[in-house]
């Protein structure tokens, strides 16, 4: 049930993100948006550390900020040398994010079925 | 168990302010101006090209018709003494309308963009001339007794407008670029000290490096208006 908590913050930024009255520029959008990509892997990756029970709050928040300032300062240099690496952001994060959500799945499936496991 | 439930916490804030950062991006996008795709502008570009292309051979049309019209006043006037009479007046509200061209002397106006300053940090636009210096030129003219003028062959006519168009400037509609030929014809030397008296437009113009030449000569050519004025609203007040 514990799980619902996360969620639950998510709806509640989303809401609040649409209500606030900020805008982001139109310039660096694709930058915010290859930035929400890696954090949302980051995400993806801390619940998965949850589940395999070895969660380390310091990785989970240097992911957090590193990889999407990573992200952005990889698309900055794509940029400059006219090359499109957001590309290359998207198919890894993307990836990634499949791959942590097949563990996840099959954690909770485990769970459920062999309910004396945990 | 216990590294289960302090995870939650972070867990919590991260998603919130992940949550906050996709709803801003998310109105973001939704804000977006539509950006127009490659195939809408080619399928523009090609449409401007006909209708340009369509626009010069009316123009020439226009032009053929009009020397028709010529011609054919001409033939009539050698006819009866009446039409003689007609035609000359004719000629006469044509050339107040400034739809003929015209000769006499009269000045040479050249305004070009400043070569001086280019500094990559300082605001290039202050450097260009723009249309506010050619109204300011145009009026000035006009004070000292201008009788004609036309800007690079557009004829300054009762409902010309002179106006910036990105980098270019319009006049009568038509596009033109820097140098800025303006003639007139008038008195060459009232019309170069209007020009020129202290605090008048070449000293303001001065700072900004824009590079202005005014010309005295006896003999200069001013183009007639080639549009056409119509009138759709406007009808004579005979009171």
């Amino acid at each position: 049930m514990v799980y619902i908590i996360p969620v639950i913050g998510i709806i509640v930024g989303i809401v609040a993100g649409i209500k606030s009255p900020y805008i982001f520029p139109q310039v660096y959008s694709s930058y915010v948006a290859v930035g929400i990509l890696a954090c949302i892997d980051s995400v993806l990756g801390g619940i998965k550390g949850m589940t395999e029970k070895n969660f380390n709050i310091g990785i989970f928040i240097s992911g957090f900020f590193g990889n999407a300032l990573i992200a952005v300062a990889m698309i900055f240099i794509g940029e400059k040398l006219n090359i499109d690496m957001s590309l290359a952001a998207v198919v890894v994060y993307g990836s990634r994010l499949f791959q942590n959500f097949a563990q996840i799945r099959r954690f909770i499936l485990n769970k459920s079925e062999k309910k004396d496991n945990i | 168990m216990k590294n289960y439930k302090y995870a939650v916490i972070p867990m919590t804030a991260v998603c919130v302010v992940l949550g906050a950062i996709i709803g801003i991006q998310f109105k973001t996008v939704k804000n977006q101006p539509k950006v127009v795709d490659i195939q809408r502008v080619s399928e523009l570009t090609t449409e401007l090209k006909s209708v340009s292309d369509e626009k010069d051979a009316l123009y020439e049309r226009l032009m053929e018709s009009q020397n028709k019209v010529r011609e054919y006043e001409e033939a009539q006037s050698d006819v009866s003494e009446a039409v003689k009479l007609l035609n000359d007046e004719l000629e006469k509200t044509r050339m107040l309308a400034g739809m003929v061209g015209m000769k006499g002397r009269g000045v040479i106006v050249t305004m070009n963009d400043s070569s001086g300053n280019k500094n990559p940090n300082v605001d290039q636009n202050a450097y260009l001339v723009h249309a506010e210096d050619i109204l300011s030129v145009l009026n000035e003219l006009n004070v000292a007794g201008a009788e004609a003028v036309e800007i690079n062959g557009q004829r300054i006519v009762s409902t010309s407008a002179v106006r910036c168009a990105g980098s270019v400037v319009n006049v009568n509609g038509v596009r033109i670029a820097s140098p800025f030929k303006i003639t007139a014809i008038g008195d060459p030397n009232t019309l170069e000290s209007a020009l020129n008296m202290s605090g008048g437009v070449v000293d303001s113009l001065a700072p900004w490096g824009i590079e202005i030449s005014i010309k005295k000569s006896d003999n200069v050519k001013v183009s007639g208006y080639n549009g056409s004025i119509q009138y759709n609203e406007a009808t004579v007040d005979k009171e």
